[in-house]
């Protein structure tokens, strides 16, 4: 299953649309989505995971890397994580690291 | 291995074949009764091992070969996967500590395997002298 990724802007939030499955071939693009939200002049920017069905430590490493690169847990949010997203991020102790939203 | 071996793959070491690679454990373990959770905890740790071998065994070298045998027998689930990349350090596969597995956030190889170490019952790493690697990933079978 491929990655798709959008882009969209809720008042101060620019948040990227993810659905599909993040992984060693895929978070290279996931990176550079985020990386472009950074840049959109909004307040705070947010990961929409809630139809990605698969996620590696490649996809972890790339969502702290979009945390470092915003500016840190107040201003990186990840939106309605899947229930595999959830549990990756737990297998690598990191789910206390990020700022974890149903919605925004 | 110890268990039989029921499917033997070989594939490239590109990261675009990973999904497929998925597929196929997905499929084994579910049709040996293994519970959902367990199934996606257990593909995502043999897609780390997968992962080391492209990244650090081969360096992104996408024109080598990766093997993957898949088994079971005695109580056992086996998976195995090797590769005739360079050797993995100690450093980078020995067991880490609670404070060093956030630190590897950043580097892939790292937390992957302290992803396989969590998964399985047992996990045999064994590099070759001077090539190759071989990971032994053992899960107990209801």
């Amino acid at each position: 299953m491929a990655l798709e990724l959008s882009q969209v802007e809720q008042g101060n939030h620019c948040i990227v649309m993810a659905k599909g499955e993040i992984d060693l071939y895929s978070s290279p693009q996931l990176r550079d989505a985020i990386l472009k939200a950074c840049k959109a002049g909004k307040d705070k920017v947010g990961v929409n995971l809630s139809e990605v069905a698969y996620m590696d430590s490649s996809g972890v490493a790339t969502l702290v890397e979009g945390l470092q690169a915003s500016g840190g847990a107040d201003s990186f949010l990840l939106v309605a994580p899947s229930q595999s997203v959830l549990k990756v991020l737990q297998l690598s102790r990191l789910d206390s690291v990020f700022t974890i939203v149903e919605q925004v | 291995m110890v268990a039989s071996k029921d499917i033997e793959i070989q594939f490239r070491s590109t990261p675009k074949l990973l999904c497929d690679v998925r597929a196929v454990i997905r499929s084994y373990l579910t049709n040996h009764g293994v519970e959902t959770d367990k199934v996606q905890e257990v593909v995502l740790a043999v897609d780390e091992a997968c992962t080391n071998s492209i990244r650090h065994a081969y360096s992104g070298q996408d024109d080598k070969l990766v093997e993957l045998s898949l088994g079971s027998g005695d109580g056992w689930i086996e998976l195995e996967l090797r590769d005739s990349g360079v050797p993995a350090p100690y450093d980078r596969i020995k067991r880490k500590t609670d404070e060093a597995i956030a630190a590897a956030a950043l580097t892939p190889g790292g937390l992957g395997m302290h992803l396989i170490y969590s998964v399985f019952d047992d996990v045999t790493f064994t590099p070759g002298e001077t090539q190759g690697n071989t990971i032994l990933m053992r899960l107990r079978s209801a």
